[in-house]
């Protein structure tokens, strides 16, 4: 991926005088050549899907300083341009991400006072700090950030992390390094289910005590708002008590700013639901998975619906069901609709008219194309899928005034497909934000021979691999050791014992192999708790280059060469 | 013209949300039953009328039109057992972090999925009282629920009419885990007692403060400040009020004498005993100031507090005249509660009447629904169960289990998967092997990592 800082002449003199004379900033040398020449392109001749189901082909689109200046069949292209050609390219509207924790660190519990009192700590050590700004623990440049960009996404609410009550989410475009990219913050409440205080004792300890401090809380924030409307416009009241806590709540009871709640099946929407009842405030259900048990509950409460773009592994459909018992058998079978079920939710949404958008929490930005592709074969239709993506999160956001389309005056976000979005080879060749353009490298099926790969075209990878890889932490490597057995393959990895000194080893998993791309999973036992790490990316002439993403840590750079003089076959 | 339209449309809607607001109601009519009526004696041969979940008539040779009708020749029919004490159906059951958390309504984590509601049917019991655990000395507030398995939403199984309960505890557990666990009161009994009666005298105040408040704010041109707002005392000021009744964790006679003196110090009447195994050394008491005991039939020796124990504390309790009833405690026991109740009678030579009541009218009177549920009476909620045998026979098996008139359970279609909601990925869900231990002290354990967990295995 580079950005676009390619030297460019201008071929009108007049352009130069005009920045010379109106931007000072241009006037300046720029030693590091990062600055970019221009702000203005085109892309030529391509295929333009401005919103859902409406697509025009053989247009252009113009860009200029950051907003799309104009999009259509007869777009004249100013000289200072630098034009693209998008003859065989599909352009989509960006990809906006409801809710992301990309790059988002979850902030340190404060010690313990000494007089702590587990039954009634203070709020910060409660996970209750709806006062925090998530962009105070919030890094741009962090690779979860590009990783998802890469995969279309060019804006992102970002919601903090913590308790269950982290803060307030922010907005941001997904755009170049200069800038703070953000574009709103304190954009809405964060809300969990899940405590800081079960697993340590303190309250509250489980969603018992959640839901009734929540409640109390809410209450109590309308009540000390009363008494400081009486406290500003009567004499001979007592101060009123500034709680940062309560005030927090302020723009909610406004219904300035919604709650969002993150929920982890329909139990947990029916809750988010009966506190929305009960306290009247708006309210956006974050990583929804389940609710074809919930549709009328959430139509008739009016709540906003960010979908989980995450689905469950299927470790199911493929059962061999032969030599199972009845009553095995049975139980299979009703998986498997379960298994199914879950794929039909953004469907089954779809019908119900509820226009929900995808929040990324807890996926993984390379498996958006497949579970979309999924959820669009089991009744999502495909104008749902990119609604999903683009103008149903920009109206949750309240962005749809310069986000969530193509059309003259919005930001210039875009993502450029090789093909039609959901079709089976469409790649993304670029990813505009904010006006700039990212590249990405198009991967082609290589041919059989002479590349290292085998036969079918399917990279041979058993063998010995160096790899190298860069992390905060500094670079580590280690020797993979791949063996094919039977259809199947094996293997370990070794890397630097993060419990102490020398090497640890670990069996690698799920290794699979299509075409020329390598992902494989391996555990890590690190304080007392195992972690999985996710390797994935391209082999070519028996070089490896990819990512390893740790989890919730974020993901990093991994590059291997296969050992030469090896008899691997 | 217009205006009228737009009545009748709001009308039809009102219908419509009506209809979708209700639990289903069925109407059945089962003949020539041995009908086990709890209140009114036993009558042979007999047929009883349901109709739109309610039990319209009891008597011979009853007809009714478009009325599915049952031969029970042969069989027992008795009214749907009734749990005092369960934590069947709940995603979580202690809010163990503070001595009061009177704030906490079990209502909030009903999972209406829990396959242990089908069970409890298949063991013909209907209603039960879904429960905080005993961590605290004033829990949380409790759910009333009626056994309607087979819907997604928890509402649809609570019991709405019945009126509000709190968990209280005593002895062992709270001071174990605040005392022990955290070094907080309560650390003794005694901590157990002041704990709850500061909670009352915070409580008079909050409802002083908060009775100021509303006081001026009726006068003309006044501008009061609000008061903070506290679930808790709030709670505990409804309890004060009579509009919730107590079910009090409790072993020792001595401990249960000091909380009657404080609900009478107090004036409170709503209260219930649970456990209770030292209940037969304070019978009288119990009889003259309490809503019952609810009892055991024969467990005890689990800890320290409960080893001066008899299977003969609910005759004992019985025949002083206290209101006694049977309960689980447990997914497991929730499933033959009428083998429980049986071992009252043969320890305690209760006649069937009264031992059956122990399952069926006087947990009814305990959780403030007698008057609803609890015998086979005209005009009555008709949650039955049909036996094969006489439901005090060790032979007995429950056939069907109807509550509201529908039938949840029938032996002839009892399938080998009755789960509504399976795992999409895994065939054979983790099964928690101690799910039948009674779970009183759910999710309290992890205080204890440091010393003697087993000793604490128990928890009830």
């Amino acid at each position: 991926m580079n950005m676009h800082p390619k030297l460019k002449v201008f071929s009108s003199l007049l352009f130069i005088c005009f920045f010379l004379s109106y931007n000072p900033l241009w006037a300046q040398s720029d030693p590091t050549g990062e600055r970019r020449v221009t702000g203005t392109y085109a892309i030529k001749n391509a295929t333009i899907t401005t919103a859902p189901g409406k697509t025009v082909s053989g247009a252009t689109i113009l860009i200029k300083n950051g907003l799309i200046e104009a999009v259509g069949t007869n777009v004249r292209i100013p000289n200072e341009a630098q034009v693209i050609d998008g003859d065989s390219l599909f352009i989509y509207p960006g990809f906006i991400d409801g809710a992301s924790s990309a790059g988002v660190t979850k902030p340190t519990d404060p010690e313990r006072p000494s007089n702590f009192d587990p039954s009634n700590p203070p709020d910060e050590n409660a996970g209750i700090t709806p006062w925090r700004n998530v962009l105070d623990h919030f890094d741009f440049k962090n690779n979860q950030i590009s990783d998802w960009r890469k995969s279309g996404f060019t804006i992102a609410q970002v919601i903090p992390d913590g308790g269950m009550l982290p803060g307030k989410a922010a907005i941001v475009v997904l755009g170049g390094n200069s800038s703070t990219n953000i574009l709103a913050q304190n954009t809405s409440l964060g809300a969990k289910f899940r405590g800081v205080g079960g697993g340590r004792g303190s309250y509250p300890g489980t969603q018992l005590g959640i839901m009734a401090k929540f409640r109390d809380l809410y209450k109590n924030a309308e009540y000390s708002a009363q008494h400081q409307r009486l406290f500003a416009s009567n004499s001979g009241l007592n101060r009123p008590e500034v709680n940062k806590t309560l005030e927090a709540f302020y723009p909610v009871i406004d219904k300035r700013i919604p709650i969002m709640f993150e929920v982890s099946n329909d139990l947990e929407i029916r809750r988010a639901l009966s506190l929305q009842k009960e306290n009247g405030f708006r309210l956006v259900l974050v990583g929804v998975t389940e609710a074809d048990m919930v549709v009328n509950e959430i139509k008739a409460a009016n709540a906003q619906v960010l979908m989980s773009m995450k689905l469950p592994d299927d470790k199911i459909t493929k059962a061999k069901m032969d030599d199972l018992s009845d009553e095995i058998k049975a139980r299979t079978k009703r998986a498997q609709d379960a298994y199914e079920n879950n794929l039909k939710q953004a469907g089954i949404l779809e019908k119900a008219e509820i226009p929900f958008g995808f929040t990324s929490v807890g996926g993984k930005s390379s498996d958006l194309m497949k579970n979309l592709k999924m959820m669009v074969e089991n009744g999502l239709s495909e104008n749902g899928a990119l609604a999903a993506l683009t103008i149903n999160p920009a109206n949750i956001l309240g962005i749809s005034k310069f986000a969530g389309t193509i059309e003259k005056g919005k930001l210039a976000n875009m993502v450029i497909f090789t093909g039609p979005m959901l079709s089976e080879d469409a790649q993304v060749r670029h990813v505009v934000a904010d006006g700039y353009i990212f590249d990405y490298e198009i991967k082609t099926k290589k041919a059989a021979n002479g590349n290292g790969n085998g036969e079918n075209g399917t990279a041979n990878i058993a063998g010995d691999w160096e790899y190298t890889s860069d992390t905060p932490a500094g670079s580590s490597g280690g020797i993979m050791t791949i063996k094919k057995e039977g259809e199947s393959y094996k293997g370990t990895i070794t890397y630097a014992n993060p419990a102490g000194s020398g090497t640890a080893t670990s069996e690698m998993n799920n290794i699979s192999i299509s075409g020329n791309y390598l992902t494989f999973t391996f555990d890590v036992a690190a304080g007392g708790m195992s972690l999985e790490v996710t390797v994935s990316g391209d082999i070519n002439d028996n070089q490896f280059s990819g990512n390893m993403s740790l989890a919730d840590f974020g993901s990093y750079p991994l590059n291997a060469t296969k050992k030469p003089n090896q008899s691997t076959r | 013209m217009k205006k009228l339209k737009y009545i009748l449309i709001s009308f039809l809607m009102l219908a419509v949300l009506f209809a979708k607001a209700q639990t289903p109601k069925g109407s059945v009519l089962i003949k020539n039953a041995t009908v086990l009526t709890i209140t009114n004696g036993t009558l042979e041969e007999t047929d009883v009328l349901v109709e739109n979940g309610v039990i319209k008539s009891i008597g011979k040779n009853l007809t009714a039109a478009n009325v599915q009708t049952i031969d029970a020749k042969g069989k027992y029919l008795m009214p749907g057992i009734i749990d005092a004490h369960s934590h069947v159906a709940l995603d979580a059951v202690n809010e163990a972090t503070a001595p009061i958390t009177s704030e906490v309504r079990m209502a909030d984590v009903v999972d209406p999925y829990d396959i242990g509601l089908y069970r409890a049917l298949a063991g013909g019991v209907t209603i039960s009282h879904a429960m905080h655990g005993s961590a605290n000395a004033i829990g949380g507030q409790n759910i009333t629920l009626k056994h309607r398995y087979g819907s997604g939403n928890p509402e649809d199984l609570f019991m709405k009419e019945a009126p509000r309960t709190i968990k209280f505890a005593l002895g062992e557990n709270p001071t174990r885990v605040h005392g022990r666990g955290n070094g907080n009161q309560p650390r003794s009994r005694m901590g157990v007692e002041a704990v709850i009666r500061n909670g009352f005298n915070e409580a008079i105040q909050y409802k002083k403060t908060w009775d100021t408040y509303n006081a001026a704010l009726k006068q003309k041109g006044a501008t009061p400040v609000p008061p903070k707002y506290d679930t808790r005392l709030q709670t505990l000021v409804d309890i004060l009020d009579g509009k919730v009744i107590i079910h009090c964790h409790s072993y020792r006679a001595d401990e249960i004498y000091a909380l009657i003196n404080t609900c009478r110090d107090f004036g409170i009447t709503n209260i219930v005993f649970s456990h209770v195994n030292e209940g037969f050394k304070v019978a009288p008491e119990l009889a003259a100031y309490t809503m019952g005991a609810s009892v055991f039939a024969d467990w005890w020796a689990y800890k320290f507090e409960v080893y001066y124990s008899t299977a003969y504390n609910a005759a004992i309790l019985t025949e002083n005249g206290v209101i006694t009833s049977i309960n689980s405690d447990s997914g497991e026991l929730i499933r033959h509660l009428y083998h429980e109740a049986g071992k009252a009678q043969r320890y305690g030579q209760l006649d069937d009447e009264q031992t059956l009541a122990l399952i069926t009218i006087n947990p009814a009177k305990q959780l403030g629904i007698a008057d609803k549920v609890g015998s086979i009476e005209e005009g009555k909620q008709a949650d039955l169960v049909i036996f094969e045998g006489h439901p005090l026979s060790v032979y007995a098996i429950p056939q069907m289990t109807f509550v509201d008139g529908v039938k949840y359970f029938d032996i002839n279609e009892d399938d080998n998967d009755k789960r509504l909601r399976v795992s999409a990925t895994d065939i054979i869900e983790p099964i928690f092997l101690k799910e039948h231990d009674h779970k009183c002290m759910h999710g309290v354990d992890f205080f204890f990592t440091n010393f003697g967990r087993n000793l604490f295995e128990h928890g009830h």
